[in-house]
């Protein structure tokens, strides 16, 4: 399904992506773990085409499709959605008028149907008791004063209303309570069907025991370092980082 | 002087009613004003030669009512070409709302007259010297008037119409107050609105000025908030060949709140203009204005906006910001936000910006599947949308929204 190979990224300069290799298989679901500023985020952006992330080198396919050369909206209608790890708040556009755009655009390119507005509302509705937010956020701007959780349930609700191939999460579960959590956790789960696949960046072990992935990666310093299965989270969670080579090269270079 | 205010002037003469007394100190005052043209500032970019132009008849009164805004459930008082309509205006009011006719004389409406509204509009001193028309309006103290009351404003062609509303609220009471005018025809009129809101009190207040097209409307709505009131008021405009409203805001006591959202929205040769002025008299009041407009084609929209705080008006938070979208190279937008400031203690900001597409948002909305350019309509509507989603009555936002969403694909057609 998605397969990067050697993939190289650059932010302002700075080369923050130095060679990443993955590979997706349909209906897997992958972690990937590592410091902060390792380049999580940067990757993500990278796959979705964000403006300054440029990618110097490498590839990155969806199902063959060369995603690389894709204008933004189009990687989205391929199938690749990203749940931001800081969702953006957009006074004036409602959520649903929001959604109900992204639906009629990505159906478009499809070449389906387009939903008629009672079947989408109805969607959208169901989108929203499963993640447990209140209809009115559907009236509301786009995540506009929404509380860190309900922003990050907002996403998953996006998700499950257009049904992407490829789901990037990108620390969906940092600022939930236990509750929330369980609730991300089960709104990412019901859209496992054997065909879709979930890459879920995440810093802690708990969210992976709700959604048991089938590999465990390390990223540190723009490249995948380590990978395994999920005991590799849990070696994680107990040894943190401080064994990574890399590490100890940062904490060198800080002392010349 | 201009023919058609030597024709104003005549016919105030002849005018004799229980608010003469006032009508004369403004006749006069009219009279030794120049009519304004190019070089007087208020008028700057405005010009009303049209008026002059204008073939202006006879009140017909055979204009179509103002459109009805969908369960909005109001107390209308309608006017058709400036004259009351009885039998389209609804008769029942709840207790402790009283309304009359501009023509039955109230001594404390003969008291409120002009207090609230600056002698300095000059097409205010014309309202005061012809305004026949009109209506008082009066909210008991300790009441909520939970129907919002409606005055309706529609033309014929060639029309010409002056009314006036003058209003009181009680102490620790609750008004809304929806002013609408309509119409896209060659005429003429001027609505000025007075409001008294007392201690504790609350108005929500909306001026609909939707006027288009050959209408020539110049008018105002003026506000004297007294202690710990709050004002809450939007105003949507679109323009027209000439669209004026003048509207003041008098902090008259301490800890008294007044919000002013403003949306212009205009397309063609339309003109809109606005001036406003917030005067803080006594300290601890707060102010916020936002004004968002978006011009197409050939439009001029003029926004001077000006606050004034007064010395020993101290512990004052003021914010003013205007920001403007230009869809067109020939579009043209003439701001001037202006603070003046006589105390030391007071936090205030002021801004006018050319908006810009905001690419974080941009990107998130192209993530989900939308085409840029549909991302841009939908962020460029936004841009006024989000003050409608503050407006608190949600039957006139949502009566609002797609009248406004259809105007302005309209204006993105070009
Ligand atoms: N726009 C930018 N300008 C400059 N540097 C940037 C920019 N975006 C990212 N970076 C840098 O790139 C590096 C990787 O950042 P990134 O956000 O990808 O890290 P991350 O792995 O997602 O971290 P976290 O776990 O904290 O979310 C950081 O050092 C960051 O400062
Ligand atoms: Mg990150």
């Amino acid at each position: 399904m998605l397969k990067i190979n050697d993939l190289h990224a650059r932010v302002a300069q700075n080369d923050i992506i130095k060679g990443l290799n993955l590979e997706i298989n349909a209906g897997e679901v992958h972690a990937i773990m590592g410091p902060n500023g390792a380049g999580k985020s940067t990757l993500s952006y990278s796959l979705a085409g964000r403006d300054n992330y440029e990618v110097t080198s490498g590839t990155a396919t969806l199902d063959g499709k060369d995603l690389l050369d894709l204008e933004v909206e189009e990687r989205a209608a391929a199938g690749l959605f990203l749940a931001f790890q800081y969702p953006v708040e957009i006074a004036g556009v409602s959520n649903m008028e929001f959604m109900k755009a992204a639906v009629d655009a990505q159906r478009a390119a499809r070449d389906q149907e387009a939903l008629s507005s009672s079947e989408f509302l109805k969607r959208a509705k169901a989108a929203c008791k499963q993640v447990n937010l209140p209809l009115n956020f559907l009236k509301r701007g786009v995540n506009e004063g929404f509380s860190g959780g309900e922003k990050k349930r907002n996403e998953i609700m996006q998700m499950i209303l257009l049904e992407p191939k490829i789901s990037i999460l990108d620390e969906s579960d940092s600022g939930l309570d236990i509750d929330a959590l369980k609730i991300v956790a089960e709104g990412i789960n019901s859209q496992r069907d054997g065909e879709r696949s979930f890459l879920v960046i995440t810093h802690y072990q708990r969210l992976l025991d709700y959604i048991k992935p089938d590999f465990v990666h390390v990223l540190a310093e723009g490249k995948i370092v380590k990978s395994g299965g999920p005991e590799l989270a849990l070696e994680l969670e107990s040894q943190g980082y401080a064994w990574l080579e890399s590490y100890d090269r940062t904490a060198q270079d800080g002392e010349q | 002087m201009s023919s058609w205010l030597a024709q104003a002037i005549d016919s105030a003469e002849k005018i004799e009613d229980w608010l003469s007394p006032k009508r004369a100190i403004s006749l006069a005052k009219l009279k030794e004003t120049p009519w304004p043209g190019r070089k007087t500032e208020a008028w700057k970019y405005t010009p009303i030669n049209a008026i002059e132009r204008a073939q202006l008849s006879e009140k017909t009164g055979t204009a179509a009512k103002a459109s009805e805004i969908d369960n909005l459930n109001s107390i209308d008082l309608v006017f058709v070409d400036g004259l009351f309509s009885e039998e389209a205006s609804t008769s029942e009011l709840p207790e402790g709302l009283t309304i009359s006719s501009l023509q039955h004389a109230q001594s404390w409406a003969l008291e409120s007259f002009n207090q609230t509204k600056p002698s300095k509009h000059f097409f205010g001193l014309v309202n005061d010297v012809l305004a026949t028309q009109g209506c008082i309006i009066d909210v008991a103290a300790n009441t909520t008037i939970e129907q919002p009351i409606r005055i309706t404003n529609s033309f014929s062609e060639g029309a010409q119409a002056h009314t006036r509303a003058i209003v009181r609220i009680g102490e620790s009471s609750k008004l809304t107050v929806i002013e609408q005018l309509e119409g896209d025809l060659a005429s003429l009129n001027t609505f000025f609105a007075e409001y008294q809101i007392s201690e504790k009190a609350h108005l929500e207040h909306y001026r609909l000025a939707l006027q288009s097209g050959k209408a020539l409307s110049v008018g105002g709505c003026h506000f004297n908030l007294n202690q710990a009131s709050t004002l809450d008021s939007s105003l949507i405009g679109y323009g027209s060949q000439l669209s004026r409203v003048d509207m003041d805001v008098i902090h008259s006591a301490e800890h008294s709140n007044a919000k002013l959202n403003v949306i212009y929205l205009l397309d063609g040769k339309e003109l809109f203009d606005l001036h406003s002025a917030i005067e803080h008299t006594k300290p601890n009041g707060v102010s916020e204005q936002n004004v968002r407009c978006i011009a197409a084609d050939r439009a001029n929209a003029i926004f001077n906006g000006r606050i004034h705080i007064h010395r020993d008006a101290q512990k004052i938070l003021a914010q003013m910001n205007n920001r403007n979208l230009l869809m067109s190279p020939n579009a043209q937008i003439n701001t001037k936000p202006e603070l003046e400031i006589y105390a030391d203690d007071v936090r205030c900001a002021h801004g006018a910006t050319i908006a810009e597409i905001d690419e974080e948002a941009m990107f998130y909305l192209q993530s989900r599947g939308v085409s840029r350019s549909e991302a841009q309509i939908m962020l460029s509507f936004a841009f006024i949308n989000e003050l409608v989603d503050q407006m608190k009555n949600d039957a006139v936002a949502q009566w609002l929204r797609p009248m406004l969403r259809e105007r302005f694909a309209q204006m993105e057609i070009r």
